[in-house]
């Protein structure tokens, strides 16, 4: 990856909210950035933060009670985010697209799917209402809705899930957005309609070139289509790097433990699923040290204490992990023998 | 769609029958004789109204003989009031009570979207706080005391001004209308704002406006497009009942300002004693409220395209 | 980053499997009280309630004075008027005899609430007189205000007022008449302030004086004390008012606590049993909730009847019951009917649990919350029904106070004591608030624990 080729870049980015019961650090310093064509996912368990962290740059989260400490968004070498995220007004809907876990919930009940798909145009692009609903009608078509002409008629009701979220997605890229950040796109779906949902944004990334930024907890979706991929843990990034770099040569206790949970279908290495023991610690005070101390088997006096630093393994991977420290006695090579 | 409002207009029917049947069932247990009162009615008329309301004859006969009057659309002739028909008096208050009515629905309405709206995104902020004072208020004063203080302040108004500007009571002008209809859409405007405040906030709050806002609508086509006619929807259902409380919460209206509709009437009639009014008018205001609920949910079908399209 | 030495690499065991939890749990309850305790607005209107309670429960205890008596000294008198009267001999007749020099419409001797004597000289074309009293300016308009007294004989030009007087300023006209009794201009109007005056034979009936008291025609005593004042037929409006919370109270708690626990019954059956019974018990609600509300309730009222001497309070208790039951039963039916589809009924049922233990252990309790909600906006809505009715004139019968039927003798004298009308108002505005601010306050408590937010 070179540097010239970053479309997007987040740098240092860290999110709070005010609750009830105190100021929860949801997002604590995370950077990452993706580049035109290429897909980054982001993993984590739930409320690791990653929905926050896309919602947050792009202006969704409610402010107050939230609210972006530090961090700044450059897309194009522009700052998006800073002064008030308003400034995503233009960039929102028209550089970067954005579809939800929920396509049931997240479409207006009360407007014809058309109609939704259309604003947008007549948002950013100035078209009369009769050429945007022309050109949902085409949108829709490109996202293998079959009688588009008939359903864009139609109310988000009358739709079913894998038809709603195609027609988020025809809505996201209706303006031709060079980012398209999804989050959890197929969570709330059949498995078979995940792969046509997966396999549609493929496709469309391919024929457009936009980067897609994607948000899951599913690491089969990963491996399927991600070029790069962020693991979040409580709020921080603990490894980042290439697919192959974070699901071959993983360097993170955390993105092992994943991998031990997950199910494979290669007999030989079948196995009874290993669950990580514990449960994330309470973002209302986190821990001094790493995140992952308390449910690490590795984990040693310094992880409780102190943050461990980024330890690149090679360009683009990197991990947090102390055992990457050079005095460290442990070796990372000793991840795969316990 | 049409079936649907088929349904209930037929539901209405058997709706407006149980309110007739309770109407009659409940003046019957009135004690003492209704044709015995302190103005005697003469032997004739005695014999005629027995006659006609079969009141010589078993309960279940009388009450056969109302349902076949009632379906004919007669109520009866006034008791009191010689050689009236209740359906003129009806004929000639009802409009009165009705144009009230209607202003005070329509100040109610559009006051409790306007408001409710405005201190949902302005919430926590000093208009919300400010319309939410003036809510609490409205919902806690009765109206009475409402119709009363209002009366009071048009008095020092109009001496102020040295002349009337908006008259303290009567009927007649529009003038006459304005403050009694604001009067009795008060509490209701008051509810009404309440109901859409938090209808506004769940949508404020919701999945889809979240969307809208990734796609980068700007917040007044947000608020005009997505927001309020998203958030007015339960506001709509209640609108029905809202008429039927503003139009029987009338008649205290109707008192102080000296309105000659049809609740002061009713209060009159039952003040004398005055069976058929009574029993007329319960109906007919019962068979109005019931009809305008199911106009308000047919209405709201072409709203909600959900509605519209499933029934 | 400082030096880091071989300790900071050691390992340690797992030495917590998890983290704490920081917050404590809590239970259903525990969490809605701290919410409540927590909100201001709330946690005033839990005083204001309590305030209200012990006025109306041990007011009387403290101002133990009789609803019913009337004060005539003390008519519609506003709180904090003064209670100074001049003690006076008895009233003498007056034959019309004055040592003043009568140009014009003229005040003989001191004007007191015992008499107002007035003298006048011969108005032009005046073949007698007409003199009216009023409690406003007479104006351009010419509102002379209630005539007292008609002479037909153009030579008597004294008039001695003893009607029903009170210490406020009046205006008085003499207006001539022609011999056919039609007013005719120039009239003569002068404005008087008798001061309020009383025997010593009266205050010692009154128990004002006693029997040793040295006192004398031209010293001053206190009348009577009547901190919030006194009504048009001179009572206590404190007393009043505290009777009237009874009354008031009474029908504001006790009519929803009714047809609450009916409708919880109705309702409960109904969403259980389901089906067929469950659509006709709904229908029949349907019904009722169609009436016309305030219709019926006069209709009820009426037929329920009031006989001689009766309070009407029973009647309107019972009326509110019969028409306010099915919002409640509807409620508790819907709730009942989610929470049967709700995974840990049928987790319940798997394990072996019987329908009264569903019942009681977890369908009543998780209808608690919606139903107390209900409990505190029904009784505001049950005391605005109350007074609004009175207010009519077809609640509570008179004598019988309550806050209605006060503010329905009040807005008679609005114009000219308005704390008759506005003392029971605001008495009902805060029981209103009161409650409908806690409803607010429970509401959002057991909500936003039901919704987990924020």
């Amino acid at each position: 990856m070179t540097v010239g080729s970053e479309l997007f870049k987040i740098a240092d980015l860290a999110v709070e909210f005010d609750t009830y019961g105190g100021v929860v650090q949801a997002v604590r310093g995370i950077s990452f950035s993706v580049s035109k064509g290429q897909t980054l996912a982001i993993v984590g368990e739930s409320g690791c933060g990653k929905s926050v962290s896309v919602q947050s740059m792009m202006g969704l989260i409610p402010i107050p009670p939230g609210r972006i400490t530090s961090g700044s968004a450059l897309l194009k070498g522009h700052e998006i985010l800073g002064r008030s995220v308003i400034r995503g007004k233009e960039i929102r809907g028209s550089e970067i697209g954005m579809i939800f876990q929920d396509p049931m919930t997240s479409l207006n009940p009360t407007m014809t799917i058309g109609d939704q798909i259309a604003e947008p145009l007549q948002v950013h692009r100035g078209y009369s209402y009769r050429e945007a609903f022309r050109e949902a009608i085409k949108l829709l078509d490109m996202t293998k809705i079959p009688e588009a002409a008939k359903r864009a008629k139609q109310y988000p009701f009358e739709f079913s899930g894998g038809m709603l979220q195609r027609a988020m997605i025809a809505m996201a890229i209706s303006c031709k957005p060079s980012i398209l950040i999804a989050d959890e796109p197929t969570t709330a779906l059949d498995v078979t309609i995940q792969a046509q949902i997966l396999d549609l944004m493929q496709d469309l990334q391919k024929e457009t070139e936009m980067a897609i930024i994607l948000i899951t907890h599913d690491l089969g979706v990963v491996a399927r289509m991600a070029d790069e991929v962020a693991v979040m843990y409580a709020g921080k990034i603990v490894e980042h790097g290439t697919v192959e770099d974070v699901f071959y040569r993983s360097a993170h206790p955390y993105t092992l433990g994943l991998r031990a949970a997950m199910p494979t279908n290669d007999p030989e290495k079948q196995s009874v699923l290993e669950p990580i023991q514990g449960s994330p610690p309470d973002l209302f005070s986190p821990p001094p040290g790493c995140g992952y101390c308390a449910r690490c088997p590795w984990s040693m006096s310094i992880c409780e204490s102190q943050h461990p630093e980024d330890y690149y393994l090679n360009e683009g991977h990197y991990t947090r992990c102390w055992m990457h420290h050079r005095e460290s006695p442990l070796k990372p090579a000793e991840l795969y023998f316990e | 769609m049409f079936l649907y409002t088929l349904k209930r207009l037929f539901q209405g029917l058997v709706t407006v029958w149980f309110i007739a049947t309770a109407t009659f069932f409940a003046m019957h247990n009135v004690p003492g004789d209704p044709l015995l009162n302190d103005r005697a009615v003469s032997e004739a008329i005695r014999a005629n109204l027995e006659s006609k309301y079969g009141l010589d004859q078993p309960l279940s006969t009388q009450y056969f003989i109302y349902l076949r009057n009632l379906s004919t659309g007669d109520f009866g002739i006034s008791f009191t009031q010689e050689n009236r028909e209740v359906n003129d008096i009806i004929r000639e208050h009802f409009p009165v009570s009705a144009i009230l009515g209607i202003l005070a629905v329509v100040f109610a309405a559009t006051g409790g979207i306007l408001f409710g709206a405005l201190t949902a995104i302005y919430r926590n902020r000093l208009p919300d706080f400010i319309i939410m004072i003036l809510v609490i208020l409205g919902i806690s004063v009765p109206s009475f005391v409402i119709a009363a203080m209002s009366q009071l302040a048009l008095v020092s108004l109009n001496d102020l001004v040295g002349t009337t500007i908006l008259p303290v009571a009567g009927w007649g002008t529009i003038l006459h209308m304005l403050t009694p209809a604001l009067v009795l859409g008060l509490g209701t405007m008051a509810y009404l704002t309440r109901l859409m405040r938090s209808s506004m906030l769940e949508v404020v709050g919701s999945d889809y406006i979240r969307t809208a806002r990734s796609k980068g609508v700007p917040a007044p086509r947000i608020f005009t497009k997505h927001q309020i006619r998203n958030a007015i929807l339960p506001v709509v259902t209640v609108l029905g009942p809202s008429i039927a409380s503003i139009t029987t919460g009338g008649f205290v209206v109707e008192l102080v300002f000296a309105i000659p509709g049809l609740g002061r009437y009713f209060v009159q009639a039952v003040q004398q004693l005055d069976y058929t009014v009574i029993m007329g008018t319960t109906v007919f205001y019962g068979a109005f409220l019931v009809f305008m609920v199911i106009l308000v949910d047919v209405l709201y079908g072409f709203i909600d395209p959900r509605v519209r399209l499933e029934k | 980053m400082s030096v880091l030495t071989p300790a900071d690499f050691e390992r340690i065991q797992y030495h917590q499997k998890t983290q704490n939890i920081s917050r404590p749990s809590l239970s259903y309850w525990s969490d809605a009280w701290i919410r409540l305790k927590g909100n201001k607005r709330t946690l005033f209107s839990l005083y204001l309630i309590v305030g209200l309670l012990a006025f109306t429960i041990l007011g009387p205890v403290f101002w133990n004075v009789d609803p019913a008596f009337q004060d005539l000294d003390q008519v519609s008198q506003a709180p904090g008027t003064s209670r100074l009267a001049i003690i006076v001999n008895d009233y003498e007749a007056w034959n019309g005899e004055s040592d003043i020099s009568i140009d014009a419409l003229r005040l003989v001797d001191r004007a007191t609430t015992m008499a107002v004597r007035l003298k006048w000289d011969t108005l032009p074309n005046a073949s007698g007189y007409r003199v009216y009293r009023n409690i406003f300016p007479v104006g351009p308009e010419q509102a002379y205000g209630i005539p007292l007294v008609e002479y037909f004989d153009n030579t008597v030009l004294f008039f001695e007022d003893r009607l029903d007087l009170k210490p406020r300023r009046y205006y008085y006209s003499v207006v001539p008449m022609d011999d056919r009794g039609n007013l005719l201009d120039g009239y003569q109007s002068i404005a008087v302030d008798p001061i309020r005056v009383t025997t010593l034979d009266e205050a010692r009936s009154k128990g004002l004086l006693t029997n040793e008291s040295t006192l004398q025609a031209g010293d001053s005593i206190n009348l009577s004390l009547h901190p919030l004042g006194t009504d048009y037929l001179g009572r206590d409006m404190l007393a009043r008012l505290m009777e009237g919370a009874r009354v008031s109270l009474f029908i504001g708690i006790g009519a929803p606590s009714l047809f609450i626990l009916f409708g919880i019954f109705y309702g409960s059956v109904a969403g259980f049993i389901g089906g067929r019974v469950d659509q006709i018990l709904m229908r029949f609600a349907d019904f009722v909730v169609a009436l016309p509300f305030l219709l019926f309730m006069i209709l009820f009222k009426i037929a329920f009847g009031i006989g001689p001497g009766e309070s009407g309070i029973f009647p309107m208790l019972v009326a509110l019951v019969v028409l306010m039951w099915p919002a409640t039963a509807r409620l508790v039916r819907g709730q009942i009917l989610q929470i049967r589809e709700h995974g840990y009924i049928g987790a319940s049922q798997l394990l072996g649990a019987k329908t009264n233990y569903l019942i009681f252990r977890h369908m009543l309790p998780n209808t608690l919350g919606v139903v107390l909600v209900t409990i505190t906006f029904a009784i505001p809505s049950a005391i605005f029904i109350e007074a609004f009715l009175s207010f009519v004139g077809m609640g509570v019968a008179p004598p019988t106070p309550s806050w209605g039927s006060m503010s329905n003798e009040g807005i008679k004298n609005m114009l000219t004591s308005p704390h008759e009308l506005i003392l029971p108002a605001i008495l009902i505005s805060v029981t209103v608030l009161a409650f409908n601010l806690l409803g607010d306050g429970l509401r959002d408590a057991l909500d936003a624990r039901l919704r987990n937010q924020e």
